[in-house]
């Protein structure tokens, strides 16, 4: 799900930075450094929407470097448990696929994908029903379920179900 | 002290979960002799009748091998139905356990007066009874949880165990284990294939698209919920008779140990004397549960022994307090600052003890004595840097040594605390104080008033030093 959210990050900037263009310097550098970062606690920053507040510099002792506390707005996106999502498929396995919506991945296991489903490997390894009306393959885009999220400091991995109603391919590419 | 409902509910569950628990590993044949599957089931009945028990006593009582009982007393362990406590302890030691259950055995172990201490470690266990209790609701509840989630279709996390090595993988693990030559998924250990774990209850029927597997499916798993209803219903029953009753606890192993022993020997005295020997291999026993049996505590670990220790000074009266232990506005008896009146030679008694010499300081206030004592110490400190200084005024010293000890001996101000290097102090002083004049000079000014009137003669330059030691 997408969030819009206010964070704050303390940025170090170096003096051949300082100037006119102090604070451009700045939010370019903040950018640069937090836009596709994930988050355990907040989830994948997609964009930075504007700077809300930038603090007073304190210079660190010893070097010339100047700490700024900054305030501004994002959108992150944050998948939860039971959370229903459209992806699109990267690899597909034996032991199911992966997808991928937006920043995160999901892998979707055979065990939880519908039992009149063959996975069939070959060039294009795919799963496809017994008459051959759905297929899964590479880029084919599915509706899945979130049924487990693992979240480490800077990574969000998902288990995610097409058993479900209403879930599975949206669209085949090769159709 | 346990309370029937709970014994009650631990047979229960020993038989509802434990009654094919076998010590023989799987590769072993299970004849009907040999087979002991079941033995959980006496061992934890043993336990209820028990509190904590020394795990070789109960292997005999059940004639059982001591190491079956505890391959399976570490199985409960595991399961946290019972706790263990392993203790080093001398066989000495290991009586005093004994007499805490003297009151249901009569048995004495080992021997008395090893000279050689060997430390045994002695394993006891007890059933815990809060966390048995809560043990098996966890229990019924994954019971129930995972029939409930195979017959809703399945919203699990897959899971994959390695043939080779055992290891298990989560499907969250999927990034890490997907291979790159083939479909399968590898170990991270020995990269060998890992197989998914299939529906454990229900048997999938390979591959059937129909909706009658799936019906088939739910039904027998609805089957199996009802089954263990019905087949746990006595557990679950007792296990709601329990909830409202408190738990029995029979707390640490040393604090029961003490709440026993004390409760033996409140019953039978007789008994009293094996146990309080051997106390000494045991250790500090808290005796906080002694309330009641104050009379009988001669010797029965610490308290008695605080007693008996303040019952030996009191005969001596408070120690005098070493001059480097005495801080400013301490609130020092008499007796402390050293000031009781006894006579006795300050030569020969270099080293009896601060509690014989010890004279009275009629004139003196608080000030001067401590500051007397702080002297003492400093000099004394002094002494060691200036010995090698000295030897030329040696000669000198024991003219004024002999001179002092005389007066010394009738004199009524004797301090106590540098009394065998007095001799030399008393030299050395003179010299000392030529060079560093202190505060604590006070000192020789109190006791040398009579002796250095003669020596001020004597010794010209000590009247300069009275005068210092005015002023200090």
């Amino acid at each position: 799900m997408f969030f819009h959210i206010v964070l704050e990050r303390n940025m170090q900037l170096h003096p051949r930075h300082f100037g006119r263009n102090l604070r451009d310097n700045l939010v370019s550098k903040l950018m640069k450094d937090v836009e596709g970062t994930c988050s355990g606690k907040h989830g994948f920053v997609v964009a930075i929407t504007g700077i809300e507040n930038v603090g007073k510099g304190l210079i660190r002792d010893g070097t010339g470097f100047v700490t700024f506390p900054v305030k501004y707005q994002c959108v992150v996106f944050r998948p939860f448990k039971g959370e229903i999502l459209e992806a699109v498929v990267t690899m597909v396995n034996k032991m199911g696929f992966f997808a991928e919506a937006g920043p995160v991945q999901i892998f979707v296991s055979n065990h939880l994908i519908p039992d009149d489903m063959e996975f069939q490997s070959g060039d294009m390894p795919n799963y496809t029903t017994s008459d051959g009306s759905i297929k899964i393959q590479k880029d084919s885009e599915v509706r899945l379920k979130i049924i487990g999220t693992r979240v480490d400091a800077t990574e969000i991995f998902c288990i995610g179900t097409i058993k479900d109603d209403f879930l599975g391919v949206i669209n085949d590419p090769t159709a | 002290m346990s309370i029937e409902p709970f014994n009650r509910l631990v047979k229960l569950a020993a038989r509802a979960f434990y009654d094919d628990y076998t010590t023989k590993g799987d590769n072993q044949q299970k004849i009907g002799r040999s087979d002991n599957r079941g033995m959980a089931v006496v061992i934890l009945d043993a336990l209820t009748r028990r509190q904590w028990v020394r795990e070789e006593d109960l292997a005999k009582d059940l004639k059982i091998h001591t190491k079956q009982l505890r391959r399976t007393l570490r199985f409960f362990e595991e399961e946290k139905l019972v706790t263990r406590d392993h203790r080093k302890e001398t066989a000495k030691g290991a009586k005093l356990y004994t007499a805490a259950v003297a009151a249901t055995t009569e048995v004495h172990h080992g021997k008395e007066g090893d000279d050689k201490v060997k430390l045994h470690t002695h394993s006891y266990c007890c059933l815990d009874y809060a966390q048995i209790y809560d043990v098996v609701r966890y229990r019924l509840q994954r019971m129930r949880k995972k029939l409930r989630d195979e017959s809703e279709g399945k919203n699990t996390i897959q899971e994959y165990v390695c043939p080779n090595c055992g290891r298990r993988y989560n499907a969250l693990d999927a990034l890490r284990l997907v291979s790159m030559e083939d479909e399968f998924f590898h170990c991270e250990n020995c990269n060998g294939e890992l197989v998914a774990e299939s529906d454990k209850l229900s048997v999938p029927e390979g591959g059937d698209a129909d909706d009658n597997a799936r019906r088939r499916r739910r039904e027998k798993i609805k089957d199996m919920l009802q089954k263990m209803d019905t087949q746990l219903k006595p557990l679950i029953e007792q296990l709601n008779l329990v909830k409202d009753i408190p738990i029995p606890e029979f707390g640490n192993l040393l604090a029961w140990e003490a709440r026993a022993s004390a409760a033996g020997r409140a019953g039978n005295g007789s008994n009293s004397n094996d146990p309080s020997k051997s106390s000494q291999g045991y250790g500090g026993v808290p005796l906080l549960y002694l309330g009641e049996t104050k009379v009988e505590v001669a010797f029965s670990g610490v308290d008695g022994k605080e007693e008996d220790a303040k019952s030996v000074s009191a005969g001596v009266g408070l120690k005098v307090l070493p001059p480097w232990m005495i801080k400013q506005g301490m609130n020092l008896t008499e007796e402390q600052r050293g000031e009781v009146k006894q006579e006795s030679k300050m030569d020969g008694s270099s080293s009896s003890g601060f509690s014989d010499d010890k004279k009275t300081v009629s004139e003196d206030d608080e000030k001067k004595s401590l500051q007397d004592e702080y002297a003492r110490a400093y000099y004394a400190a002094i002494l060691e840097q200036q010995a090698a200084l000295e030897a030329a005024n040696k000669q000198q010293e024991v003219l004024e040594t002999s001179d002092l000890n005389g007066p010394y001996e009738s004199s009524p101000q004797r301090q106590v605390g540098m009394k065998f290097k007095r001799e030399d102090n008393e030299g050395d002083d003179d010299v000392d104080w030529e060079e560093a004049p202190l505060g604590g000079n006070e000192t020789s000014e109190s006791y040398r008033v009579h002796d250095l009137n003669e020596e001020a003669k004597a010794t010209p330059e000590d009247e300069d030093d009275d005068i210092d030691w005015e002023e200090g």
